[in-house]
């Protein structure tokens, strides 16, 4: 199961029209559930749902086999989290998609990594649609300690003054 | 070894902010803390920090909102009085540090790890005020004065 998710907030029409078209297509061959944002555009190839409480959210995170998904950082850092295949599509400003284009700088980055797929444009997520059933991400290593560490000596520091 | 008495304001908006705040948690270990955030949604995941206030979202776009968030910032910092803000944003944490670095707190600012190429509107306004500036992309230390690069949260 393919699990397609545009994150909490807006729709992001242009990326399930994309995933839809490319069912059409026959890009793609496995089952899809989508969560598509309230007032979405619904796809006519899959179910889809507006919003999908925490629980139920984890659950298809968990089932899926890949994701398709806005640049948000939540889906990113989720599907990380369980080394699933992800392809990312970032929201754009032109669009009216988002406040500005932060989402196309963090996907470049975790793309270049090879931690996620990226698709900037329609033909691009045709493209990687069809890699990703056989894309392995690799594993992004974090050090939150090293920051914990460093905000410590601060407050140590702070205490001794 | 902690600092244990240190009254630490955490601050971050639900969501991305939140999550990165609380992977520092150690940080503020054996701390007197109280958390701001912008939504009820987490209440439970701050509730082990103490006492948590919710004071909205808001953002640019609309600045009757801001204004409200401002004035429930401003009471909350005058009636607890941090010694340190820690904050990873967004508008309410920035506002938060401001509040309380006016009333003589520390400021500490951690970078959202989504500000890839320049810092945050936040952060760069912070940054002129914040007493430690971490930052998730080495680059960004080539790029601003005063900032420092210590690690990935995520």
């Amino acid at each position: 199961m393919i699990f397609l998710t545009v994150g909490t907030q807006f729709p992001f029409d242009r990326l399930v029209k994309g995933v839809d078209a490319a069912v059409d297509l026959g890009c793609i061959n496995e089952e899809i559930f989508a969560q598509i944002g309230e007032g979405g555009c619904e796809p006519r190839n899959f179910p889809a749902v507006p919003s999908l409480d925490k629980e139920s959210f984890d659950e298809c995170v968990a089932r899926a086999d890949a994701i398709i998904s806005h640049a948000g950082m939540g889906s990113i850092t989720l599907a990380m989290s369980q080394a699933k295949p992800l392809l990312v599509m970032p929201r754009l400003k032109q669009y009216g998609e988002v406040v500005n284009d932060h989402q196309v700088a963090i996907a470049r980055k975790f793309a270049e990594a090879e931690l996620v797929l990226l698709a900037e444009d329609q033909q691009q997520l045709l493209d990687k649609i069809m890699l990703l059933p056989l894309f392995i991400p690799k594993r992004r290593i974090a050090q939150p300690e090293l920051v914990s560490r460093r905000v410590l000596q601060f407050l140590n520091e702070l205490k001794i003054t | 070894m902690v600092a244990p008495k240190l009254k630490i304001c955490l601050a971050a908006s639900a969501g991305g902010h939140l999550s990165q705040l609380l992977t520092v948690a150690d940080s503020w270990n054996g701390c007197d803390t109280f958390s701001v955030c912008t939504s009820e949604v987490v209440r439970s995941r701050l509730a082990e920090y103490g006492k948590t206030y919710v004071v909205g979202e808001c953002n640019r776009q609309h600045p009757i909102r801001v204004l409200a968030v401002f004035l429930r910032c401003l009471t909350i910092a005058l009636r607890e009085r941090p010694d340190v803000v820690i904050s990873t944003g967004a508008a309410a944490g920035c506002m938060q540090c401001f509040l309380c670095k006016a009333l003589g707190a520390k400021v500490v600012w951690i970078d959202s790890i989504t500000n890839v190429e320049r810092l945050s509107l936040s952060g760069r306004m912070v940054r002129h005020i914040a007493d430690l500036f971490l930052v998730q992309w080495p680059e960004l230390t080539e790029k601003y004065s005063n900032v420092q690069f210590a690690g990935n949260l995520i």
